[in-house]
């Protein structure tokens, strides 16, 4: 373990150990700090605002009740939370697909993206928005299967073991599920004209 | 010479199989007659550029497509081609299975484009990860209201039972960590040896020899100085009798025995204290 993620540990149960002891800034720290990051991989499953608003507000919920289970040793804050917050949004989205709803994802013009090259031009975030826009709409087109598997691997950047771990299904099963997963995603955004030769 | 005769030995002088008399007069022929001298620079570019030309290069296919003619068994189908394709793009392919599904991309038209189209995919999955939608307003507020039931941390403060349960968790934790059971042993063991009450021979019989032994010392130091209280001459009556039962078996240490008549006699007798210690002495070992 390298000096900056024994940093990286010890700041984050810090940061637990004053939220265990009473201190709302800490935790507002918490919240502050990893927000962004939970509303952001709740609305690649969900592709609504307001359902990965009401996700995100219930993961940090269960994570303020979890925090006596957190144990510095076992690993830093990020991973714990992210691998918190990952079950819960993949059982939720688990469950909205037994019982499907009418989501259509229809709101994906209202949001704002953040962009983080601030010299960039007004066009080239443009172009960036509306890919992220097409990038979406492509993956919600995806089986759910094939979705949760391209989500976790090319976005959030799993490995296959992390994966493997997160949905409790074999390693090959995995590796064929993101393969067939980029592939119809593939043809989906080349339909869509995204990609090109 | 006349010109079309030039031109009849325009290729055997070129080839270079005139005779020496034929080769003079075709060169003497060339330097009078301009039009056959420039003939001859045509005929000799012309040769020169066609010696530098090439074919065209073949076609990426034209090797697979050679291959798929004399040896079909090495093809692979369309859907073994996309099986295969993240692990070809992960690197994990062995040998002859990379070669034949490269081959097939080469090949086949309708999958040609497709590893390209992954790649680009997946490189518009990364783009729209940096692109991270701005957390909502309201949202970190409303997930403070329903975790602390407060918008504003500073004031928030947890019951006082709360506190203590932290406090007294970072304090024990050093102790409760199994972290520190090594170094408790150590120590333990260290104890044992620097006041020599470890078991010569691994039995616990022979710890309480060795703890009697260092208590003996003790007495006998005792002894020595001019003042002894009554509670050490009593300590020393009890420690005799221990060491008088525990030497009948071993006579090892003789010196000591007639050590301890002698402080029987100066220590004043307590039979009490003699029955209670001989009672005890059984249970010890």
């Amino acid at each position: 373990m390298g000096v900056a993620k024994l940093l990286v540990t010890s700041e984050g149960a810090e940061l637990v150990r004053r939220c265990r002891k009473g201190d709302g800034a800490a935790w507002e720290e918490i919240v502050q700090t990893y927000s962004r990051r939970i509303y952001n991989l709740a609305y690649r499953f969900t592709s609504r605002a307001d359902s990965a608003e009401d996700l995100t507000q219930e993961v940090f919920i269960r994570v303020y009740r979890s925090l006596d289970q957190y144990n510095p040793k076992q690993g830093d804050l990020q991973n714990w939370l992210m691998r918190l917050a990952r079950n819960l949004i993949i059982d939720d989205y688990r469950k909205r697909q037994r019982a499907p709803q009418d989501e259509a994802a229809d709101d994906l013009e209202e949001h704002k993206y953040h962009l983080r090259a601030s010299g960039a031009t007004v066009q080239r975030e443009m172009e960036r928005r509306e890919l992220g826009v097409q990038v979406q709409a492509g993956i919600d087109k995806l089986s759910a299967d094939l979705r949760t598997c391209v989500i976790l691997r090319d976005i959030e950047e799993l490995s296959y073991q992390e994966i493997v771990d997160l949905l409790k299904i074999p390693e090959g099963t995995v590796k064929s599920r993101i393969n067939r997963g980029r592939i119809e995603l593939a043809k989906i955004l080349r339909r869509m004209r995204v990609v090109e030769a | 010479m006349l010109c079309h005769e030039f031109e009849d030995q325009l290729t055997d002088y070129l080839d270079g199989t005139l005779g020496v008399e034929a080769h003079k007069n075709f060169a003497e022929h060339a330097m009078r007659c301009p039009l056959c001298h420039d003939l001859l620079g045509e005929v000799k570019s012309t040769l020169v550029a066609c010696s530098a030309s090439e074919a065209p290069p073949a076609g990426v296919g034209l090797e697979a497509r050679i291959l798929m003619k004399t040896m079909p068994e090495t093809a692979i189908t369309c859907a073994e081609f996309e099986d295969y394709l993240t692990d070809y793009l992960d690197g994990f392919l062995v040998a002859p299975l990379y070669h034949r599904w490269e081959r097939h991309a080469a090949l086949c038209e309708s999958c040609s484009e497709l590893p390209g189209d992954v790649v680009r995919s997946i490189g518009a999955c990364y783009t729209y990860k940096q692109d991270e939608l701005a957390v909502p307003a309201g949202l970190e507020a409303r997930i403070l209201q329903s975790t602390i039931g407060n918008v504003l941390p500073q004031q928030v403060r947890a019951p006082f039972m709360s506190r203590l349960v932290e406090w007294l968790r970072g304090a024990l934790d050093p102790i409760v960590s199994p972290q520190l059971a090594t170094v408790a042993t150590m120590l333990l063991v260290a104890v044992f040896v620097l006041t020599n009450t470890v078991s010569t021979d691994g039995s616990v019989g022979g710890i309480y020899h060795a703890s009697l032994q260092l208590a003996q010392r003790t007495a006998d130091n005792a002894t020595r100085s001019s003042v002894v209280p009554d509670g050490m001459k009593n300590l020393e009556g009890s420690v005799d009798d221990l060491m008088g039962a525990d030497n009948a078996s071993d006579t090892s240490d003789e010196a000591n025995k007639n050590q301890n008549q002698a402080n029987q006699n100066n220590a004043s007798p307590n039979p009490q204290s003699k029955r209670k210690n001989n009672d005890a002495q059984p249970k010890g070992r």
